[in-house]
């Protein structure tokens, strides 16, 4: 009886996944760093610093699923935090205000893909380069090219110093006793809506189905372009939520930041096994390569393997987790 | 936002332009070709994505804003070799009266300066060098001084026995390199150990990572020695988090004023070492060239630190 159920458990992209992260995790424990890896802290930080790209992740999981993509996830996360920056640093706004206007700018900036995606006609690959290149630009734009930082340069070119603003701290505070990072905390929030979105609610059901086949989906009168665009927009929130955590835990709006992590993003939502296909796969496979992605950098750094190695290193594992899910459907 | 700077910008030009200079010339006792004629300078820069480049550019557009007769027109070859030899020719073809280039790499850009050379057009190269000696002046700061001066000041700073996490800029770059032997140099025979080194790539988001892993592994830290100025910061928000940023202090490289300086002044740094662009000296040796004067080949730029007490007064020269 309870043979099948095990067997048909081996056999799903869950089990494919976690064995990676159990590969990784054992990793840690042969190379624990003078001991570094049994402590909490350094799990505490390992979650901490997997969350901005876990956030993206969790929004590129819902335009994968569709069968798109979406590449500006990294460059919107830093106009964002740009923007976020300049208002609560600079124009003093409240973050009931605030919050409130960074999500609008990542939602407008997702809106555009999805636009382009749906009505427009361009591969998904193609929008969401355009958005990523134009959110760069606005990003360096509106910041002037420098940092957002707590210090204000005056007309006059003398300095002010702010001081960071409670929100930000916040953020980049902990919870549970310290045990928890605000950011992390966000995170796992914005994987439980992700997944209620696409197990328990309509528009998930719908993504799946545009994924697995467009055209089929269309003809049984699932509305192809508005769930496309609601896809694009929430990952524009995403990466919104994404550029907010990073101003806070920098404490400044970088117009650089994000430059790359939307290749992880991607990494990390392989890796779980959402297939880039579409139609296939699901956000708790993202928590899954979500951790493995994590722990192997933590793992990597608390030993200080120099750089170069850290490449092929996780170069090998990417290569050696997706294998894995191939073998033997 | 940015309007305002602007207008008194264009502003003060506008009245440096109404103001003859002519006692300047007559002070040094002959009439000077430079402020009789229009000179229009090519700044071709490699990539103005990152600050310490974009100070660069302002301090060479403050500079040759003191002198109306200079006419700058800036390129930004956003870290891509070919597109600032585009640059160059473009200059080239412009037949700008001088080129200034602070150049991505060496070989890629080694000839396309050199044709300029041979058209006639001198060329000051700034911060990073080019193969052979077809340009008219190289300015440059010296990255290993800098490294030894850190660890010089470090090593007089900290008890016998500290240890010191190093967060290294990309090591495959020259500077990191020349900023971390300079840093072992300086600290000499001091009884102090690096008990912690990793890479940050430059960027802050790594070096707090990389600085949590410092502080999982070690019990106590005395003394952080970023390669630049967001890489110390970052270790400060890692050692915060952890509450343990008042057991060490920390101590950057670059010193631009809205980073390293600005983080001194708030008590975040101890110290930061400037990296000097050389933007201005840039325009001066430009003046100079266009006059028709000689310039020595080389010239480096000397270094200053900034500490809590001086940073305020500008910092101090380091010997």
């Amino acid at each position: 009886m309870n043979a099948i159920p095990l067997r048909r458990f081996l056999a799903t992209p869950a089990f494919k996944a976690l064995l990676a992260l159990l590969l990784v995790l054992l990793f840690g424990l042969v190379f624990h760093g003078d001991g570094a890896f049994f402590k909490l802290g350094t799990h505490r930080d390992a979650l901490r610093q997997i969350s901005v790209y876990g956030l993206l992740a969790c929004g590129l999981t819902l335009t994968v699923i569709s069968g798109g993509i979406d590449l500006a996830v990294g460059s919107v996360l830093a106009l964002v935090a740009v923007f976020f920056s300049l208002a609560s640093l600079h124009w003093g706004w409240s973050p009931v205000l605030a919050i409130p206007a960074a999500l609008g700018v990542g939602a407008a900036c997702g809106a555009l893909s999805g636009t382009l995606t749906s009505w427009g006609r361009f591969q998904p690959f193609i929008a969401t380069l355009a958005v990523m290149v134009i959110a760069r630009g606005l990003a360096k734009t509106v910041s002037g090219g420098e940092k957002v930082s707590t210090a204000v340069q005056g007309p006059d070119g003398t300095m002010r110093y702010v001081e960071v603003p409670p929100v930000f701290r916040a953020i980049d505070s902990r919870v549970l006793g310290e045990n928890l990072a605000v950011v992390s905390l966000i995170l796992l929030l914005c994987l439980l809506i992700t997944w209620l979105l696409l197990a328990r609610h309509r528009w998930g059901r719908e993504l799946y189905a545009i994924g697995g086949n467009e055209e089929a989906a269309r003809l049984s009168g699932v509305p192809v372009g508005r769930a496309k665009l609601a896809a694009y927009v929430a990952s524009g929130l995403f990466a919104a939520v994404a550029g907010i955590c990073q101003a806070a835990q920098e404490q400044q709006g970088d117009p650089e930041a994000g430059a790359g992590y939307e290749l992880t993003a991607i990494a990390i939502v392989v890796i779980g096994g959402t297939s880039l296909m579409g139609g296939r796969g699901g956000v708790g496979l993202t928590l899954i390569g979500m951790l493995t992605v994590g722990y192997l950098e933590k793992i990597l750094s608390i030993n200080s393997v120099p750089e170069s190695t850290r490449l092929i290193l996780t170069g090998v594992i990417v290569a050696l987790a997706v294998l894995a899910q191939r073998s033997r459907r | 936002m940015k309007l305002f700077p602007v207008l008194i910008g264009s502003l003060s030009l506008a009245l440096a332009a109404c103001n003859p200079s002519v006692p300047e010339s007559s002070a040094k006792g002959e009439p000077e070709p430079s402020t009789a004629k229009t000179f229009t300078i090519g700044m071709s820069q490699c990539n103005l994505g990152e600050p310490w480049r974009a100070q660069m550019n302002k301090d060479v557009e403050a500079a040759a804003k003191e002198h109306p007769n200079l006419e700058v027109i800036f390129k930004d070859a956003q870290n891509d070799s070919l597109k600032q030899r585009g640059h160059v020719e473009e200059f080239v073809q412009q037949k700008v009266d001088l080129l200034i280039i602070s150049p991505k790499e060496a070989q890629p850009l080694t000839e396309p300066v050199a044709k300029a050379m041979e058209a006639g057009i001198p060329v000051i190269v700034l911060d990073r060098a080019l193969l052979g000696d077809k340009f008219t002046c190289f300015i440059g700061a010296d990255n290993v001084k800098i490294g030894e001066a850190a660890g010089k000041w470090l090593a007089t700073q900290l008890e016998p026995g500290a240890k010191i996490v190093e967060l290294k800029g990309l090591m495959t770059s020259i500077p990191a390199g020349d900023r971390h032997n300079g840093f072992v140099q300086g600290l000499g025979d001091a009884p102090v150990e690096i008990a912690f080194d990793a890479d940050m790539k430059w960027l802050e988001p790594n070096a707090r990572k990389e600085m949590e892993s410092a502080l999982a592994r070690l019990p106590k830290i005395d003394a952080v020695y970023a390669h630049n100025d967001p890489g110390a910061h970052g270790a400060y928000l890692a050692a915060k988090a952890a509450g343990r940023e008042k057991e060490m202090i920390f101590v950057g490289i670059d010193a631009l004023p809205h980073e390293g300086v600005a983080y001194v002044e708030q008590g975040i740094l101890s110290a930061t070492f400037q990296y000097p662009t050389g933007g201005k000296e840039a325009i001066e040796t430009a003046l100079e060239i266009l006059a028709g004067e000689t310039v020595p080949k080389k010239m480096v730029l000397g270094s200053r630190i900034f500490t809590k007490e001086n940073a305020r007064a500008g910092g101090e020269p380091i010997g």
